[in-house]
């Protein structure tokens, strides 16, 4: 009985805490399927009277959103694959090879994470300038192309590589590259799997870097695209809410169907 | 032996070099290249002269900006805030009961969701007419309509409710997995020796925590003095000065006004507050007698 009694507390308090962290997405949803009338109500019109798709057939016929969802996936593609390619290969042989300047590198590395620059962006304006990429998808991704979280996130994986595997393919004459490619990465997928899940959570929110690097905003990815819309049509409440749930859904689920491994990069990310 | 670790040394460099040349180009060299901006009046209006400290006397003179990092330190006060609701959030989402996963799923969903729609969605929920304003007068908490984001005496404290609101989720996580680290023998012999729930979270709980607590305030201390995206997209600064932090504030030098030298020079100012920062707070937990990072 008393196990009985906890566990209705702990219900009660978990469904409390879902309506504070949902409720507001939840609503988000109520909102864009209101007709245009009722979402201007007083009292705030909370639940839908009845449920129309008006806004999203709408905002979807007036925003070109084929092509921001294209601009999104185009630019999220680019940095995820920079990711992995560059934080594979520079994490590896920190894990798994000795060689002079190993503890350097790891200095520099860890001395990134306690230097904040608040400089950063404008000297990456700066940088992407004078290499002519400014308004273009490479301009957006290149600052972000590889991160030290993930190259710490790799090297972890790599630590759990048995040396064996190295030797063996060493004994069979493969060489470093052949053994990189070949024998460990097929290994380490799951670590793959967990920094390219960040890095597509990372780059579909990003709005800001790309608004300061593309002059043109047909080129703005979603996020970006949403500021712009807000804009111009903040009286068009109904408008706004369905073109958010339209940015908002895809990573949503893409999160609901990958959880498992994302949480446990995030929660391996401290052990490292 | 001799030629082999050089042949290693010689496979690892080239391994680490795509990698290293972009941290290079877009990790170090903002942080060098920061600094001889910061001594210029780099504009691209203007041609560029070396003006020595110029730039931090003036940004010392500069109301807006000692405004700017007075508003960031007080945003840092929604860190200890964070910090006990999402260890609270933690405990609760341990428990071994059917479909606590789902619960763990849906209070991470802010987390991922973009600054852009959550904003958004906060600024209607908060507007005059909006849906938070309604309850609270229905509850009989406020007796008037309250302009949250227009109000300055109620903006900044807006905005750090919505940064604590998206960042809950994250920091949850980090201590569930410090939670799920705790050997659960240990909770057996506290609860044989008596121990109520409460003092099994002050007892066994918070002291086994300790160094995710550490790693999860040094990471929300930074992220609170850099925070941008939510003030930027909300209030921009506004109303007046009452939300300007000093990231915003160096946005609006640096990329509003295309006045690079200065913005570099008071960047620099706050970086090196932050890294003071956070030396700060790993100093009061070594204090404690925890040596874990």
């Amino acid at each position: 009985m008393k196990k009985a009694l906890r566990h209705l507390i702990i219900y009660v308090l978990l469904i409390l805490l879902a309506l504070f962290m949902m409720g507001p997405f939840l609503w988000l949803l109520s909102v864009s399927l209101m007709p245009g009338r009722n979402v201007f109500a007083n009292p705030p019109a909370i639940l839908p009277t009845f449920i129309s798709f008006d806004n999203y057939v709408q905002v979807w016929e007036f925003m070109d959103f084929p092509r921001y969802i294209i601009n999104t996936v185009v630019i999220t593609l680019l940095g995820v694959v920079f990711n992995i390619f560059l934080s594979c290969l520079t994490a590896y042989p920190l894990a798994t090879f000795r060689f002079r300047g190993r503890n350097l590198v790891f200095t520099l590395l860890i001395s990134t994470m306690i230097i904040p620059s608040a400089t950063a962006m404008i000297v990456h304006y700066l940088t992407i300038q004078a290499f002519h990429l400014g308004n273009t998808f490479l301009g957006v991704v290149l600052p972000a192309a590889v991160s030290v979280f993930n190259i710490f996130l790799m090297r972890q994986t790599f630590l759990g590589i048995p040396t064996d595997i190295r030797d063996s393919g060493k004994m069979d004459g493969a060489s470093e590259f052949r053994i990189f490619v070949q024998l460990v990465m097929p290994l380490v997928k799951p670590g793959v799997a967990v920094i390219g899940l960040l890095e597509v959570m990372a780059f579909w929110n990003n709005f800001l870097w790309p608004i300061v690097v593309l002059d043109d905003p047909q080129k703005y990815p979603l996020a970006a695209a949403l500021t712009y819309l807000n804009g111009q049509f903040s009286y068009n409440f109904g408008w706004i809410a369905a073109g958010t749930m339209i940015s908002v859904l895809p990573i949503i689920i893409v999160f609901l169907f990958t959880q498992k491994y994302y949480m446990e990069g995030i929660a391996g990310a401290i052990k490292g | 032996m001799y030629k082999a670790i050089r042949s290693e040394s010689f496979a690892a460099w080239a391994f680490m070099a795509p990698g290293l040349l972009f941290l290079a180009v877009f990790t170090f060299w903002p942080i060098i290249y920061g600094i001889p901006l910061s001594l210029t009046d780099y504009s691209v209006i203007t041609e560029t002269h070396f003006v020595g400290l110029d730039n931090f006397t003036r940004a010392f003179q500069d109301h807006n900006f000692l405004i700017s990092l007075w508003n960031s330190l007080v945003y840092v006060l929604v860190v200890p805030v964070i910090q006990i609701i999402s260890i609270l959030m933690a405990i609760l989402v341990n428990s071994r009961i059917p479909g606590v996963k789902m619960f763990r799923a849906a209070y991470y969903i802010p987390v991922v969701t973009s600054m852009v729609a959550v904003a958004l969605i906060w600024s209607w929920l908060l507007g005059n007419n909006g849906v938070v304003n309604y309850l609270l007068l229905k509850v009989g908490i406020l007796s008037e309509q309250v302009s949250w984001l227009s109000t300055s005496s109620t903006a900044l404290y807006v905005l750090m409710f919505i940064t604590m609101w998206k960042g809950l989720g994250y920091y949850m996580m980090l201590y569930l997995a410090g939670l799920q680290g705790i050997p659960a023998d240990l909770y057996e012999a506290a609860r044989v020796d008596g121990a109520g729930p409460l003092r099994l979270i002050i007892h066994v709980t918070l002291p086994l925590l300790r160094p995710h607590i550490l790693f999860c305030t040094v990471i929300s201390v930074m992220g609170a003095v850099r925070v941008f995206d939510e003030v930027y997209i909300l209030t921009k600064g506004g109303p007046g000065t009452s939300t300007l932090t000093s990231s915003v504030y160096i946005f609006q030098k640096g990329l509003e006004q295309f006045n690079f030298g200065y913005a570099s020079a008071l960047g620099l100012i706050v970086s090196v507050m932050v890294a003071a920062l956070s030396v700060l707070v790993f100093r009061l937990n070594r204090r404690g007698g925890v040596n874990t990072y």
